[in-house]
């Protein structure tokens, strides 16, 4: 028993106050869990002190694996282990995949969702399903790690997701049975996890090239206020791509034609390993050993650096959009912090290094560096820290808009507006008696409907019917912290609001939610038992289509007709009992026949022998 | 919560003269105290209300700092609460000169397009443009320290314009370091 409680200043004395929080970077490629433990940010390892849990998830029959146990499967059982689900969230079926795409699961397209499913074993799920299984492990190995529930988490997206992606994640906490105190920009929480809140004031850039998106962000530091003056990046530009870019140069020299799934997961693991080993040496060896096709190569730094630096090209022309978004020069930047696994390849540093002419920031774990900067902040929130003044303000990355005549969209809120933020619209009626409206909120900065990213559909129902042109209805829309998006509206004559239903582009909708959230671990022990029956019926009605299939071949042959009717009698038994029997119970049936079969068994052993050898010479016989 | 007072001025609200050379530096440290009082973050543990709340007024607070902070709008802004109704956005200008002049520079903007020092040309009618800016700012403030509000709202336009051709401009910049 502690007799003698030692704090921090500031922080709590009584710790039996002190609420556990924790930050977690739900990553393409890894994800992390981080906590405030004795007044510092840690990543919280599993039992082999690794604290990277790769954003994997492996589908068997039984259990949901994640992290390497589930990577440990991805070759054999490519089409129930799912990895990158990151890029799915909140998107439609056309946006995942493109052309180049060497790995394809089993998308399921249906009319009663809009949201893609992968088909598993486990069924056909979403990509916020996916994401809450490994959510749920690292909330678990938190709340293992402190040995009390967790008050609350801070989860990061990357600055540049938008409002369907943003929901997304937020459905995934929920379903993990999480309370979100908030989403937070993965820039913001890596300048955090620096501590750069208690440097001087000054403007920083926060490049983070991840497994699969890169960000950047302008930062503005007043006094431990973080103002984030602009976002920028690409949602589909990272390590990943960098890999495929090897894969395919792999491919080419090797000459592999006819890859499958299998094939395709060992060059993309080659492929990430020699752009790894190529970090710390000039050269690696690949190897590639499957089936009938194998190839031994070698690739150096320059080869890697001619492949990948269109993409790290890329990466510095959105740098200078942002500063221009920003409105700053670049000789004005005084830090440029370095996060993502992606930046420790040596041509990224180079290049960052020479566009912003200066030294980036590389102390700190680049792969951990976000899940830290979310545990301070869940930390904060929590309120373990009073009197913490670090407050951090966003800015909303994507222009929203609705539609308007001629498919053109028209902007509402401009990107890099304050968050939150609320839009007032009025509109009008142009039917007599029209009580319904219908609104299309759009995100994205281009003109046309068409080139940006449909949100939701709004249908404002039940205003008062008045002459054409006499409502006066007033639509407000509303951006909360998180970036996401709500719609109010009323008829501002009569004061009565609208009744309004949102049919979501690419979310979940509620209902899909509240179904999920029923099915999911809050009932896991229904879950179990219901998986134990599924296998027991499945089992029972394998042994019924065997013993009936045994009787019709040699039963009159080989059973006296009361052995027969002891066998029919238990088959009947447990096929009146396979829809409405516990798992237990048909277990014990399935006992029962198996007992009364036995001498059954035994006796066609023997005849199938004695026919397999009648009339056969020795010689043929395998033995 | 202590609610702040919704029919409060912007200037009130962040402590300011309403008078449009207003000190940036002291605006945003305003804006930063509110947010640090109200921000949604402040309540992630109070009741709905509370948070419900806090969103409805960090984000007047901050629909206050993206006006006071952008000159064009800071002027229609000040004229409006001296009581000058400002007409919607479709109005033209007849101020014939002026047309003139926008048209000569949407005409530079567009001439940026095309050559290989396209981006270094961007940057000469950038600086054109901003010279043009706060020209106009100057003779905003002239006339609204007159009570010249007519004429000060022709000027409040005229910024507008010019703010319009620097967007042009900027889509144009991304553009071509797009190639």
């Amino acid at each position: 028993m502690a007799l003698l409680q030692i704090s921090e200043p500031g922080e709590s004395t009584a710790p039996h106050q002190h609420r556990f929080s924790a930050g977690i970077d739900l990553g393409t490629t890894n994800s992390l869990v981080g906590m405030v433990r004795s007044g510092e940010a840690v990543c919280l390892a599993d039992s082999q002190g690794r604290s990277l849990l790769p954003s994997i998830v492996h589908f068997a029959s039984a259990e949901i694996l994640t992290g390497y146990e589930a990577q440990a499967l991805q070759i054999s059982d490519p089409l129930n282990t799912v990895s990158s689900i990151k890029r799915m969230m909140g998107r439609g079926r056309q946006d995942v995949g493109q052309p180049d795409d060497v790995i394809c699961y089993d998308f399921v397209s249906s009319e009663t969702s809009k949201v893609p499913r992968i088909r598993t074993r486990r069924g056909d799920l979403s990509a916020v399903e996916i994401s809450s299984a490994i959510l749920k492990a690292l909330a678990l190995r938190a709340t293992q790690s402190v040995g009390g529930v967790l008050d609350g988490v801070v989860i990061t997206v990357p600055a540049y997701f938008d409002d369907a992606q943003r929901q997304a994640t937020r459905d995934a906490a929920k379903l993990a049975g999480l309370n979100l105190f908030r989403l937070l920009n993965e820039p913001t929480a890596a300048a955090v996890a620096y501590g750069l809140d208690q440097d001087s004031d000054g403007l920083i850039a926060v490049y983070d090239l991840g497994g699969g998106t890169f960000d950047i962000s302008i930062l503005r530091l007043n006094k431990g206020v973080f103002e984030v003056l602009a976002t920028g990046g690409d949602s589909a530009l990272g390590g990943d791509d960098m890999d495929r870019a090897v894969a395919g140069w792999i491919m080419q020299q090797g000459g592999f034609s006819d890859i499958d799934n299998s094939l395709a997961r060992m060059i993309m693991l080659a492929a990430r390993e020699a752009k790894e080993n190529l970090t710390d040496s000039d050269s690696s060896e690949i190897s590639i050993d499957y089936q009938q096709s194998s190839w031994r190569g070698n690739i150096d730094r320059d080869q890697l650096d001619k492949l990948i630096s269109p993409l790290v090209k890329r990466s510095i022309t959105a740098c200078r959009r942002a500063l221009r978004d920003a409105g700053v020069d670049k000789a004005d930047i005084a830090e440029v912090v370095m996060v993502g696994g992606s930046t420790r390849v040596a041509l990224v540093k180079t290049m960052v290094g020479e566009y912003f002419e200066r030294e980036p920031m590389c102390d700190l774990d680049p792969d951990e560096v976000v899940a830290l900067g979310a545990a301070i902040q869940a930390d904060i929130l929590a309120g373990n820290k009073p009197d913490s003044d670090m407050l951090l303000l966003d800015v909303l990355p994507l222009s929203l808009g609705i539609e308007t005549m001629g498919g053109l969209s028209e902007k509402i809120i401009d990107r890099n507006t304050a968050i939150p933020v609320a839009r007032a619209q009025e509109f009008t009626t142009f039917k007599d008696g029209q009580t319904a409206m219908s609104i299309h909120v759009v995100q994205g900065e281009r003109e046309l409907v068409s080139d940006c990213r449909s949100l939701a559909r709004f249908e404002l129902r039940g205003f008062p019917p008045m002459t054409a042109g006499a409502a006066r209805i007033r639509v407000t829309y509303q951006v909360d912290a998180d970036g996401l998006m709500s719609v109010t509206a009323e008829e501002t004559g009569s004061g009565v609001a609208a009744e309004i239903v949102v049919k979501p582009s690419y979310g979940l909708s509620d209902r899909e939610i509240e179904s999920m959230l029923r099915a999911s671990m809050d009932h896991a022990r229904e879950d179990i038992e219901l998986r134990m029956l599924k296998e027991q019926q499945v089992e029972a009605r394998r042994v019924i289509e065997a013993i009936n299939a045994a009787l019709a071949q040699d039963g009159q042959m080989l059973l006296s007709d009361s052995e027969i009717a002891e066998i029919e009698h238990h088959r009947s038994n447990l096929e009146a009992a396979i829809e409405s029997a516990t798992s237990e119970e048909l277990k014990q049936l399935i006992r029962a026949i198996e007992d009364a079969s036995e001498s059954y068994v035994a006796k066609r052993m023997n005849a199938s022998v004695t026919q397999a050898l009648t009339g056969k010479k020795i010689d043929e016989v395998d033995v | 919560m202590q609610s702040p007072d919704f029919s409060q001025t912007y200037f009130e609200l962040f402590g300011l003269s309403p008078v449009f050379a207003i000190d940036v530096a002291r605006l945003r440290a305003a804006q930063q105290g509110l947010q640090a009082t109200y921000h949604p973050d402040k309540y992630v543990n109070a009741d709905e209300r509370d948070k419900r709340l806090s969103v409805q007024i960090a984000s007047w607070v901050n629909q206050a700092y993206e006006i006071l902070q952008d000159p064009v709008k800071r002027s229609r802004y000040l004229l409006e609460i001296n009581g000058t109704e400002i007409p919607d956005d479709s109005t033209t200008t007849s101020d014939s000169e002026f047309l003139m002049e926008q048209i000569d520079l949407r005409e530079q903007v567009d001439a940026c397009r095309h050559g290989d020092d396209a981006l270094l040309r961007c940057d000469q009618v950038e600086a054109k443009l901003k010279a043009r800016a706060a020209e106009l700012a100057a003779e905003f403030v002239s006339r609204f320290d007159a009570r010249e509000l007519e004429t000060a709202l022709q000027t409040s336009r005229k910024m507008q314009f010019i703010q319009r051709i620097q967007q042009q401009l900027s889509e144009l910049q991304y553009e071509l370091e797009e190639y």
